[in-house]
């Protein structure tokens, strides 16, 4: 690969870092990391003046990060392609994981207002699970146009 | 990105027509950006102020955390996928200026997005570096998309 389009993807790595902070601070003053926090910012607390979220409006919020979602992993997972973890096994579950974390981080609000509460902890569970995912390809990729 | 494998894009009328609709998109969103900013946000450092703190004597408020958190939000992700997308073109066609460019680009965006987070969340002084970032980064792309229509029409280029 030129060395002009390592510089590239090594910009692209800091903002997907910046994209990670910024999602982070917003679901952390939206929402909360806690169990309560994700079911009171879904269902709704009288007694804190939270109103419950409708499947409409859920659906306003989920809809733009399919999109997204799907956009940041390919173009970051592609990138793989042109190191030498293109034929790992590792890469495959990678790519697998990666994608069901990003899904189900998504749709786990469907569920919630649909009664299904545990799915409060799925959707904790999941935000990280595809972060730490996203900073992991990310340092794969720093590694590889570092050390390659 | 199948145009960073081709060999020469000049003689490849196909993919000439596809990147010259992209790059004109690019340049529309590029324009339209200053003119929404212009409009909403404020791209001048009084106007930036007041939407960021706010302002007693004209009775506005502040822009809220969670609004101020969703519009750097998008603001990134917008940002990164088309600086990676117009890069990319740029270091396909260009021959000379494309390391120094994209440094440019990426290094002032990327300064932009920081320091309106810093005015936001620290102080108010970031304010100074955000608009000029601002206007490197848009200035660089629009160079670099024009620098990209001459590599692809002139003649002789």
């Amino acid at each position: 690969m030129q060395k002009a389009y390592k510089l590239s993807i090594i910009y692209y790595l800091i903002f997907s870092l910046l994209l990670i902070i910024s999602a982070v601070m917003l679901f952390d003053y939206k929402i909360g990391f806690s169990y309560e926090g994700v079911l009171d910012y879904y269902l709704g607390d009288e007694e804190k003046f939270i109103p419950a979220k409708s499947s409409g409006g859920a659906l306003k919020l989920v809809l733009p990060h399919i999109f997204s979602f799907g956009l940041i992993s390919m173009v970051l997972l592609h990138f793989l392609v042109f190191t030498k973890h293109r034929y790992k096994k590792s890469t495959l579950v990678l790519i697998y994981l990666t994608f069901l974390s990003a899904l189900l981080e998504i749709f786990t609000p469907m569920l919630i207002l649909n009664g299904f509460e545990f799915a409060a902890l799925l959707k904790l569970i999941s935000f990280f699970v595809f972060l730490s995912l996203i900073l992991y390809i990310s340092w794969l990729l720093f590694y590889s146009i570092i050390h390659e | 990105m199948k145009f960073t494998l081709i060999n020469n894009i000049k003689k490849d009328k196909v993919m000439k027509l596809i990147l010259t609709g992209f790059l004109s998109f690019i340049l529309l969103y590029i324009i339209s950006d200053i003119f929404v900013k212009y409009f909403g946000f404020g791209i001048s450092v009084d106007a930036i102020k007041i939407t960021l703190v706010g302002s007693e004597a004209e009775f506005i408020d502040p822009i809220t955390k969670a609004s101020f958190l969703e519009f750097w939000h998008v603001e990134i992700f917008f940002m990164m996928m088309i600086l990676l997308t117009l890069s990319a073109i740029f270091i396909r066609l260009a021959n000379r200026s494309r390391t120094f460019m994209t440094n440019i680009l990426m290094i002032s965006a990327i300064t932009s997005l920081v320091t309106i987070a810093l005015a936001y969340f620290v102080s108010a002084i970031f304010i100074y570096i955000y608009v000029i970032t601002f206007f490197i980064w848009h200035l660089s792309a629009v160079y670099m998309i024009l620098y990209s229509f001459w590599k692809l029409y002139a003649k002789g280029v």
